[in-house]
C-alpha cells in the first residue's frame, strides 16, 4: 500500500519538477494510559502519511499530508514551487546509497492493528501508578528522482511509569523494537523502589555545589540536548553550543562517548537510509571527550563544505537513535562512588538561557536523594541543576556499565543510557 | 471532508454498540509555512492533516481512536477500534469514568478574515515578509548579529464535532504565527533571543503582530545584555516584572495548576501534578491579583467559541482577588467534581483526544501606570524580558532569568544588569504583589501537554507588576 501511494505521487511529479523525494506510510498504534493506579484512557491510531519534497531551480518545498490519494493535493505543487525563490540551503539530491532495513515484532504489529491494549497492560500490584504503555507499527516507502527506492517496516514498544508513595514518587521508562513486558515490569519495580526509598527518608533541602549522580532518565535528557547541539542544523540556526567547534576539540571529560546509532535494531530509530536515501551509519559525536563532528544532510554539508553523514531530514539533519557508551562503574557501586553528594533520578523542563553558550537549568522531579558516605540519608524535592552544559560535560567522572533503553516525554530520541557521575554541579532550590 | 450526517451515524452506531457516551470529530488543519534564514527564503511547506477522531465511553472505560481513512469502511473500522480499545482495558478500570451534563452547542461559526489566507498569493506573502525583514536594522554598536531566522506559519482549522447527547458544532478558525531567533555576539560573549507572535484571523493579523518592530526591540535587548549590562545585585529587594514575564507566570503558575485533569492526577506521569491538590480554594496571594482564562477574546491566538466536546466557551476566573477560584474542566473532570464543564477540552488535530487546556490566560490589569510603579521602588530591579524559565511539576517553584533587566534606585531606572535570576515559589510570587499596572499586554505561545504531545496555540497576558521584598540571585 505505501509503495503504491508513493508511486502515484512520483508519477504526478515526474517531469514537472527538477527533483522529488516521496515517502508514503501507514502508522498503526495503540496506547494505554494510567492514572491513580488504573487505566484512564486507551487510544488507537491508524494514520496514512505522504511527504513530498520537490525542487525547481534551487527552490525547495515540502508538503505533508495524512492522505492516501495524492492527486488532488499535488496538482498545484509544481506551479507553487515556481513562486518561491532559490534557497540558500539548496543542494542537489545525493546518490541513494542506503539499504532497506526492517525489524517487526508480530505481536506489536497485531496489537497496533487491532487497537487492542490487552497485550500491553501489566499488573500494577495495587500501586499508585501513572504513565503509559504503547505499541506502534510503521511501514514506509520512499521513492526519489535520484533513484531512491527503499522502504522500512519497524515496530516500537515503549512506555513510562511513575509510582507514588504519599507525596513521593519514582519514575522509569523503556523503549524497544520488540514486545518485552519484562521492561515494563522492571520500570514498575524501579519506580516503586525509588518512591519507597524516598518516602522512608527525612526531607531536607539541597543547594550549592555538590557531586551529583544522574540516573539514566536525567542523563538521557541532558545528553540528548548535547546530541541535538551536534546537529549542523542547530549550529546554522543559532541553537548550539558547538558553534565554532572543530573535530578533535576537547568538549567533554574523556569518560564520555556519545554515538548516533541508526543501525541499532533494538531501537525504533533503526534505519538503513536517511530521508535523502543516503546510507546511515553508526558514528561518534563525542569520542572519549573529543568532538568528532556535526551531523549533516546534503544541504548542511554543502553549506559547510562537509559530506552528508546520512542524517538527512528533508531540510535539516535529524537524529535517529543515541547511544551513550558505558563506563567501569557497576550499578551497585554507584552510590559508593558518589560518596557524599546528591543522586538525581529524574528531571523535566530543561531550558537554555542561552543556547550558544549552553547556559541552562533543569528541574528535578521524583526521588532526589542526599547521600552521605554512599548511603541515602534524606530526600529533597524539586530542586534545579543549573550551569553551563559545556562545563557539565567536563565534569563527568564516571559512567555505569549497565545501560537502559529509554524514551519518554523528556527523551524524544530513542537512547541507550548509563548512570552518569558528575564531580560537581550547581544545585539551587526555591524555598518551600 | 466528512459530513455531519456521517459523524451522526457514527455516534448512533456507537450508542447501539453499548457506548454510554460517543463523540466524533472531523478535524482538518491546513497549513502554509515559510522559513527565512538571514533574510533569504529557505523554502516553503504545506502541512495538511485531515481525519476523524472518535471517543466512546464503554462500561466506564474511555476508548479513543483516530483515522485518516475517511471512507465509510475506514470510519466504521475506526469506531470499532475505539470500542475495542475501551473493551481491552476494562479489567484495569476501577472507577468508572463518566461524562457530565454541559451546555452543548448546536452552532456553526468562523473567524472572519479581512485578507483571507487562501486568497492571498504565496508570492505576496513572501514579498511582504521579506520587506518586513529588510526594514529591520540589525546593526548595534559593539554587537554582531551572527544569524537570524524567521518562520511564518498559517493554519486553518476546520472542525465538526458531534456527540450522542446532542452537541453539533462546526467551526473554522484561521491562525497566523511568526517565530524568530536572533543569535548575536559581542567579543567572547554570545546570546540568542527566540520569540513567538500569533493571532487568529487572516493575513491582516500579520500586520498587527509588528514583527519588524518586535525584532528591533529584541535586538536592543540583546545589545543591552551583551554590551552594556553589568553583574546584577543579589539579595532581597523589590522586583518589577514586565508583561511578558507576568503573562508567562500566569500560564505556568496559575493556568496549568488549574487544569482539573492535572489536579486529579490524569497527567501525573507527563505534565505532572498541581499545588491545587492541597490548596483547594484558599488564599494564594494579594487581593490585587485576579487571573482569568478567556477563550472568547476576538483575534486572540487561543480563540474559540465551543470546545472540542461541543461545550459553549466562556471566561473562567482562576484567581479572584487573591483567592483560588475555578478550575479548568472538560466534561469528564467536571463530572468527577459534580460540576458542569467550562469548555476547556481542546485537541490539536484528529490524532488527539480532547484534554483540559488553557486558551488566553492573563492577570487582570490594575490602576498603576508604569511610571508610578517604578517611582514606588527605592531599591530593586526591573526585569523587562526573560530568556530562560522553568517550573517544577507541582507548579510551585519557578525560575525566570532576565534577558533585559535594570537596577532601580530611588524610583528611577538606572544601569542594565545581566542574567538576573528570580527563583520563587507561587505563594511568594502572588503574596508579594504590591502594585499592578494598567498596561495589560498579551504574548502568543505554544503550550505543551498530552501524550502524544499536543502543542497548542495559546496567549499569555499581564501588566507590569511590582513584587515587594523578594529574593534575587
Amino acid at each position: 500500500m505505501a509503495r503504491e501511494i508513493a508511486e502515484r505521487a512520483a508519477r504526478l511529479l515526474a517531469g514537472k519538477v527538477d527533483e522529488y523525494l516521496v515517502s508514503a506510510g501507514l502508522v498503526s498504534s495503540v496506547m494505554v494510559k494510567y492514572a491513580n493506579g488504573e487505566v484512564s484512557v486507551t487510544q488507537a491510531w491508524k494514520d496514512y502519511s505522504l511527504t513530498v519534497y520537490a525542487t525547481k531551480g534551487g527552490r525547495m518545498n515540502v508538503a505533508t499530508y495524512t492522505a492516501q490519494e495524492p492527486s488532488p493535493l499535488l496538482a498545484q505543487l509544481p506551479a507553487m514551487i515556481e513562486k518561491l525563490t532559490p534557497s540558500p540551503l539548496y543542494a542537489p539530491l545525493p546518490e541513494p546509497t542506503g539499504v532497506s532495513l526492517s525489524f517487526v515484532d508480530r505481536k506489536i504489529k497485531e496489537a497496533a492493528a487491532e487497537g487492542d491494549a490487552s497485550a500491553l497492560t501489566i499488573d500494577l500490584q495495587e500501586k499508585d501508578v501513572a504513565g503509559m504503555i504503547s505499541a506502534q507499527h510503521s511501514h514506509s516507502h520512499y521513492l526519489g528522482s535520484n533513484g531512491l527506492d527503499l522502504g522500512y517496516e519497524i515496530t516500537s514498544y515503549n512506555g513510562y511509569l511513575r509510582v507514588f508513595k504519599g507525596d513521593d514518587s519514582g519514575q522509569w521508562a523503556w523503549v524497544s523494537t520488540s514486545l518485552e513486558p519484562r521492561m515494563a515490569v522492571e520500570a514498575l519495580v524501579r519506580a516503586s523502589d525509588l518512591a519507597e526509598m524516598c518516602h522512608s527518608l527525612p526531607k531536607e533541602t539541597a543547594a550549592g555545589e555538590h557531586r551529583v549522580l544522574l540516573s539514566p532518565m536525567i542523563a538521557g535528557n541532558l545528553l540528548e540536548h548535547v546530541a541535538e547541539a551536534a546537529n549542523a542544523g542547530s549550529v546554522i540556526m543559532g541553537f548550539s553550543f558547538f558553534q565554532g567547534k572543530e573535530p578533535g576539540a576537547v568538549v567533554a571529560s574523556e569518560e564520555l562517548s556519545i554515538k548516533e546509532v541508526p543501525r541499532d535494531s533494538r531501537l525504533p530509530g533503526y534505519r538503513g537510509f536517511d530521508d535523502e536515501g543516503v546510507a546511515t551509519s553508526d558514528k561518534y559525536l563525542i569520542e572519549k571527550g573529543s568532538f568528532r563532528g556535526l551531523l549533516h544532510n546534503s544541504k548542511t554539508a554543502r553549506l559547510t563544505g562537509q559530506k552528508s553523514t546520512g542524517n538527512a531530514g528533508l531540510i535539516l539533519p535529524r537524529l535517529f537513535n543515541i547511544e551513550i557508551e558505558g563506563g567501569d562503574l557497576r550499578e551497585s557501586e554507584l552510590l559508593e562512588a558518589l560518596g557524599d553528594g546528591l543522586y538525581a533520578t529524574n528531571n523535566w523542563y530543561t531550558r537554555f538561557q542561552n543556547h550558544v553558550e549552553g547556559l541552562f537549568s533543569t528541574v528535578t522531579r521524583d526521588a532526589f536523594f542526599i547521600v552521605k558516605r554512599g548511603r541515602p540519608v534524606a530526600c529533597a524535592r524539586r530542586v534545579r541543576i543549573t550551569g553551563s552544559m559545556p562545563e557539565l560535560l567536563m565534569h563527568i567522572e564516571g559512567l555505569s556499565r549497565e545501560r537502559w533503553q529509554l524514551k519518554w516525554w523528556e527523551i524524544d530520541t530513542p537512547s541507550i543510557v548509563p548512570f552518569v557521575l558528575l564531580k560537581r554541579a550547581q544545585v539551587t532550590s526555591v524555598t518551600s | 471532508m466528512v459530513s455531519i450526517d456521517e459523524l451522526q451515524r457514527l455516534v448512533e452506531e456507537a450508542s447501539s454498540n453499548g457506548a454510554e457516551y460517543a463523540e466524533a470529530r472531523y478535524h482538518r488543519v491546513e497549513g502554509q509555512s515559510l522559513m527565512f534564514y538571514n533574510g533569504m527564503l529557505v523554502g516553503a511547506s504545506q502541512p495538511l492533516t485531515e481525519g476523524v477522531a472518535i471517543r466512546v465511553l464503554y462500561k466506564g472505560s474511555m476508548g479513543f481512536s483516530s483515522t485518516s481513512d475517511l471512507t465509510p469502511s475506514g470510519l466504521r473500522e475506526a469506531l470499532q477500534r475505539a470500542i475495542s480499545a475501551a473493551r481491552s482495558s476494562l479489567r484495569q478500570v476501577k472507577r468508572a469514568t463518566s461524562v457530565g451534563h454541559a451546555f452543548l452547542g448546536s452552532a456553526r461559526y468562523s473567524v472572519v478574515e479581512r485578507k483571507p489566507l487562501l486568497d492571498m498569493s504565496l508570492e505576496d506573502k513572501i514579498s511582504d515578509l521579506s520587506e518586513r525583514l529588510k526594514s529591520v536594522d540589525f546593526s548595534r554598536e559593539g554587537m554582531k548579529v551572527n544569524s537570524y531566522t524567521l518562520s511564518y506559519g498559517e493554519r486553518i482549522e476546520h472542525k465538526l464535532t458531534v456527540t450522542n447527547d446532542g452537541a453539533m458544532v462546526e467551526s473554522r478558525i484561521p491562525r497566523v504565527a511568526l517565530f524568530y531567533n536572533i543569535t548575536a555576539s559581542a567579543g567572547e560573549r554570545r546570546a540568542n533571543r527566540w520569540n513567538q507572535l500569533g493571532a487568529s484571523g487572516g493575513y491582516e493579523a500579520v500586520s498587527s503582530l509588528r514583527v519588524a518592530e518586535e525584532m528591533a526591540r529584541d535586538l536592543d535587548s540583546l545589545h543591552i545584555n551583551l554590551v552594556k549590562a553589568k553583574s546584577p545585585p543579589q539579595g532581597t529587594m523589590d522586583v518589577v516584572l514586565g508583561p511578558e514575564i507576568v503573562g508567562l507566570a500566569m500560564h505556568e503558575a496559575v493556568g496549568h495548576p488549574s487544569e482539573a485533569d492535572r489536579i486529579m492526577g490524569r497527567e501525573a506521569a507527563q505534565a505532572g501534578l498541581s499545588y491545587r491538590r492541597e490548596l483547594k480554594e484558599g488564599k494564594i496571594g494579594s487581593e490585587l491579583v485576579s487571573v482569568y482564562d478567556d477563550p472568547t477574546i476576538p483575534g486572540s491566538y487561543g480563540f474559540y467559541l465551543y470546545d472540542d466536546e461541543g461545550v459553549a466557551a466562556r471566561k473562567r476566573t482562576l484567581i479572584d482577588r487573591g483567592r483560588l477560584a475555578e478550575m479548568l474542566h472538560n466534561r469528564e473532570t467536571a463530572a468527577a467534581y459534580g460540576l458542569e464543564s467550562n469548555a476547556s477540552a481542546r485537541a490539536i488535530d484528529h490524532r488527539s483526544e480532547p484534554i483540559v487546556r488553557m486558551a488566553n490566560t492573563y492577570m487582570a490589569p490594575g490602576d498603576h501606570s508604569f511610571e508610578e510603579i517604578i517611582e514606588s521602588v527605592r531599591e530593586g530591579v526591573y526585569i523587562a524580558k526573560y530568556m530562560e524559565w522553568n517550573i517544577d511539576d507541582y507548579r510551585w517553584g519557578a525560575r525566570y532569568v532576565g534577558l533585559e533587566a535594570y537596577v532601580i534606585r530611588g524610583g528611577r531606572i538606572e544601569e542594565p544588569v545581566r542574567n538576573v535570576v528570580l527563583e520563587i515559589n507561587t505563594r511568594e510570587f502572588f503574596s508579594s504583589v504590591d502594585a499592578v499596572g494598567k498596561d495589560l499586554t498579551f504574548s502568543a505561545g505554544t503550550c505543551g501537554k498530552g501524550e502524544p504531545p499536543q502543542p497548542l496555540p495559546v496567549t499569555m497576558g499581564g501588566p507590569h507588576v511590582l513584587l515587594r521584598g523578594v529574593r534575587v540571585k
